[in-house]
Parts: C-alpha cells; sequence; structure tokens
C-alpha cells in the first residue's frame, strides 16, 4: 500500500530522512516512536507529499509520488491524515468540519454528507456535540472529530502525528478507543505514538527511527522488550521508566 | 436636491463596500500566492493606490480615464449625466481596495499554517482551501480594523463632490450657494453623517458578537 524506496530528505543541508526502505501492506497497522527529531514526523508527512523527498521514491496505493503526473489531489483524498494539534477549522462547527471535504473533493450532495458525518460522529460517541465549535470542545473531543473527519473521506490510509500528546492523560483513552477500533476494521495505518499499550495492542510492526534512519522494525514485543539496536534500548529503558509515555517527547 | 444627495451617498457607500471588499480580497490573495509574479503584482497596487490620495483618483477617472480610452467610448461616458458617480464608485474602490487588502493580508498572517496542511491534507484545492479554510478566518480576524476602514470609506464618499457627483456633501454645497439655507441644510447633513456612521459601527460590533460566540467558549461544556 505504501512502499519507501531509498528515499532521503535535506533540510537545509541536514539529512533529516536517511535512505528509508520501508513497505506497509494493505490492512497492516504501523507504529513509528524514535526519540524527538528523529525524523518521524517528517516521514509521516511525505506520504502525502506536505513534505516533498529529496531522493528516491515513494509509492502509495500505485501512485509514484515523484512522478508529477501524479495528481496531488486525489492522492491525497485518499489519506487521511490526524495532526496532534487536531487542526480543526476553528470557523466551523463539528459537523461542518466533516461535510466540508466529501462535499467539495467527493462531490456528496449536503443531504449525503450530513448523513455520513451523522454516522461518524455516532461512532466516535460525538452526536451530541455535532453543532459545537471546536473552542467549545475538549481536546479529546477535537481529536475524535478530527479522526471522523478524515474517515468522511473514506480514505485508503490513515497517518496520525502522535495523536495523543497534546492531550490531558484522562482524554487519551478516548481517542486511542477509537483508532483501536478502526485498526481491527482493516485500516491501514500509520501511527506516531509512544503509546506503548496501544501498539501493544494493535501494532503489526513497530519502527524505530533515530537521527533520520530506520534503525530497527520488528513486532510490539521484539522492539519493547528485546531490542537488538543499542539506541533502540536506550531508548526503550528511558521510555519505560517515564510514567506518562505521551509527555516523553514534545514537538 | 437633499434626497438625492442622501440617495446617491448611500449609492456610493454601498456599491464602494462591496466592490472595494471584493478587489481588495483579489489584491490580498494576490500577495500571499505562491507566484513571485502575483505577489509583486499585488504589492505594486497597493503601493501606487495607498501613496497617492483617494482625491487624486477621483479626479483620474473624472477627467483623465475617459480619454484613455478608445474616443467612442471616452466620448460616451463624458456625455453621460451619472459619469461623476460612475468616476467616484471608480475612484473609491481603487482607493479603498488597497487598504482592504492590506488589512486582509494582516488577518491571514494570524492563520496558523497548520490549517492550510488540514485543508491541503483533506484534498481540497487551492481555490477550495482560499474560500472554505482561509478567507472566511481571514476576514473574522481582520473584521475590527475592517469595519473602521469601511467607516473611513463612507466618510471619503464625501470628496465625490470634487468631481460634481451629486452626494450629500455636494448637495448641501448647491444649496448653500442657490438658496440662503446653508445652515439648515449643513445640519442635516451632518446629522444624517453622525447617523449612518452609528449605524454601520453598530452593525460592525453586532457581527464581530455574533461571530465570537462562533469561535469563543459560551456554552463551554467540557464532558
Ligand atoms: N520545515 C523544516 N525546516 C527545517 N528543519 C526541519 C523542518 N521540519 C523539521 N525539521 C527538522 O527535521 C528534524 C526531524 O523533525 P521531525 O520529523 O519533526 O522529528 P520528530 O517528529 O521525530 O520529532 C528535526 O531536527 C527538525 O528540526
Ligand atoms: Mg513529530
Amino acid at each position: 500500500m505504501i512502499k519507501f524506496i531509498n528515499t532521503n530528505k535535506w533540510f537545509n543541508n541536514r539529512h533529516i530522512l536517511k535512505n528509508i526502505n520501508l513497505d506497509i501492506a494493505k490492512g497492516e497497522v504501523i507504529v513509528i516512536c524514535g526519540p524527538s527529531g528523529a525524523g518521524k514526523s517528517t516521514l509521516l508527512r511525505t506520504i502525502n507529499k506536505l513534505e516533498q523527498i529529496d531522493d528516491g521514491e515513494i509509492i502509495v496505493d500505485g501512485m509514484y509520488l515523484s512522478d508529477p503526473k501524479t495528481n496531488l489531489t486525489s492522492l491525497r483524498a485518499e489519506i487521511g491524515v490526524v495532526f496532534q494539534q487536531f487542526n480543526l477549522y476553528p470557523h466551523k462547527t463539528a459537523l461542518k468540519n466533516i461535510t466540508l471535504a466529501p462535499r467539495k473533493v467527493r462531490g456528496l450532495s449536503k443531504r449525503q454528507a450530513r448523513e455520513r458525518a451523522i454516522k461518524l460522529l455516532e461512532r466516535v460517541g460525538l452526536t451530541h456535540r455535532k453543532d459545537a465549535y471546536p473552542v467549545q470542545m475538549s481536546g479529546g473531543e477535537q481529536q475524535r472529530v478530527a479522526i471522523a473527519r478524515s474517515l468522511a473521506m473514506e480514505p485508503k490510509v490513515m497517518l496520525f502525528d502522535e495523536p495523543t500528546s497534546a492531550l490531558d492523560p484522562e482524554l487519551i483513552n478516548e481517542v486511542l478507543d477509537v483508532m483501536t477500533s478502526l485498526a481491527r476494521e482493516g485500516m491501514t495505518m500509520v501511527v506516531v505514538t509512544h503509546e506503548i499499550g496501544f501498539a501493544q495492542k494493535v501494532a503489526d510492526r513497530v519502527v524505530f527511527m533515530d537521527e533520520g534512519e530506520i534503525l530497527e522494525v520488528g513486532s510490539p514485543p521484539d522492539i519493547f522488550l528485546n531490542p537488538k539496536h543499542p539506541r533502540t534500548k536506550e531508548f526503550m529503558s528511558k521510555v519505560f521508566h517515564i510514567p506518562v509515555f505521551g509527555d516523553a517527547e514534545e514537538e | 436636491m437633499m434626497k438625492t444627495g442622501v440617495k446617491i451617498t448611500l449609492l456610493l457607500l454601498v456599491t464602494t463596500s462591496i466592490t472595494s471588499l471584493l478587489l481588495g480580497t483579489f489584491i490580498a490573495v494576490m500577495r500571499i500566492s505562491r507566484s513571485r509574479f502575483l505577489r509583486a503584482c499585488g504589492t505594486l497596487y497597493v503601493e501606487i493606490f495607498r501613496n497617492i490620495p483617494g482625491l487624486f483618483w477621483l479626479l483620474f477617472f473624472y477627467f483623465l480615464f475617459p480619454e484613455l480610452l478608445p474616443p467612442e467610448i471616452g466620448a460616451k461616458l463624458n456625455g453621460y449625466l451619472y459619469y461623476p458617480v460612475v468616476a467616484g464608485i471608480l475612484g473609491l474602490t481603487v482607493d479603498n481596495a488597497s487598504y482592504v487588502s492590506d488589512i486582509l493580508r494582516s488577518g491571514r498572517l494570524a492563520i496558523p499554517h497548520s490549517q492550510r496542511e488540514a485543508a491541503i491534507s483533506a484534498g481540497l484545492s487551492r481555490m477550495q482551501q482560499y474560500f472554505h479554510v482561509l478567507l472566511p478566518q481571514m476576514y473574522r480576524a481582520a473584521l475590527p480594523p475592517l469595519g473602521t476602514r469601511m467607516v473611513h470609506n463612507f466618510k471619503n464618499t464625501s470628496l465625490c463632490m470634487a468631481i460634481t457627483a451629486p452626494e450629500l456633501t455636494w448637495a448641501t454645497q448647491q444649496i448653500e450657494s442657490l438658496t440662503f439655507r446653508g445652515i439648515e441644510a449643513t445640519a442635516l447633513a451632518t446629522l444624517f453623517y453622525i447617523a449612518l456612521a452609528g449605524v454601520m459601527i453598530t452593525l460592525i460590533v453586532t457581527l464581530e458578537k455574533i461571530l465570537k460566540i462562533d469561535i469563543s467558549s459560551i456554552t463551554h461544556s467540557r464532558s
């Protein structure tokens, strides 16, 4: 579904992604972890070309990102992105946040888009908040609306960049629960997170990154309990000594 | 004559408020676009129109503009009874639009880049990003200075007397010179200006309140 082939990226002469090779299958759930500044967000953002790569190739659902003929808008319509800071549109209600892209990009009628949005709000447990504006909602509610907004496009892939890092601890689970059910339904997901519990439960593979490199890829127990690479070991020992994992890293 | 004056002033106000908002938005979008050429054009526009007095632009459209057009069209314009009003609309529009674009552009700076990223990621085209995500937020962020600007523009309609557009100030002056009732006319005009500016300010403040409810918390129920 997503394939990185010898992908490289530089920011002002700094090598941020170093020869990334990764093949993500349809329906697979990948968790990416690693210290702050490792390049996790950058890696995620190259998948829908929010960041452009300088070298190599990325293929998403058969579309070659380096090919100038690839239609970026339709590529992006197939890829849902959930950001750390939710990024809901502040001037729109929860419902309107969800219906905008399906109407404008997918060409759904107002009624169809609304019906789809209501179903999704039900699914994330927020039907009663449909007319609320983002500022009137808690972080957990905003993030669930953001997930519903992405799902409304019926994407083939969902990307999550530390979706719970900006949340108060008591609100983290309501978001992880939605993500877990999504994973169970077979959504292809790439998730940057330090929620080890979530990763243990739903990840098919865990990718450990440091300084722009993928150092290790393996099953959750492999990476969390039995890391091979010294830097993975070092990181895991640190993470497991910090009570709230999500707070271990700030953007 | 006063009645016509009021009508023409209202006509100038309503028309130029709309046209300058449209043109100002267009210029603002040019100035924040990706293309260096468009950005340069937008900046050039603002530099030219904001640094030359509005009165000049009224005179320009009244006297010079018809001469620049093909002779037949120019002659037709010059002969048109309401050409002064048309010239007034053009002059006020280009002048006010330069300020509007500046105000909107600063409104753009108030929107975090992440909003565009969300819109891009949703697959919205550039046009759709502007229409549905960026511009609505730009207007909201810029509403207070935008309102002040529109009141300024209202006051500037009186400059159109210089090109004999029969608006309120021109009418007042005519009454003053034709009859001996200049004081009454001036008093009436003054009242009208104060009242209408008051109405405008009230409208703007009300709009601000409505939009604030929009994006800030009143029924805060964190569950
Ligand atoms: N737009 C940018 N311009 C320059 N450097 C950047 C930019 N975005 C990220 N970086 C740098 O790239 C590195 C990786 O960043 P990021 O992908 O955000 O890491 P992570 O998400 O793992 O914390 C960091 O050193 C960061 O400073
Ligand atoms: Mg990051």
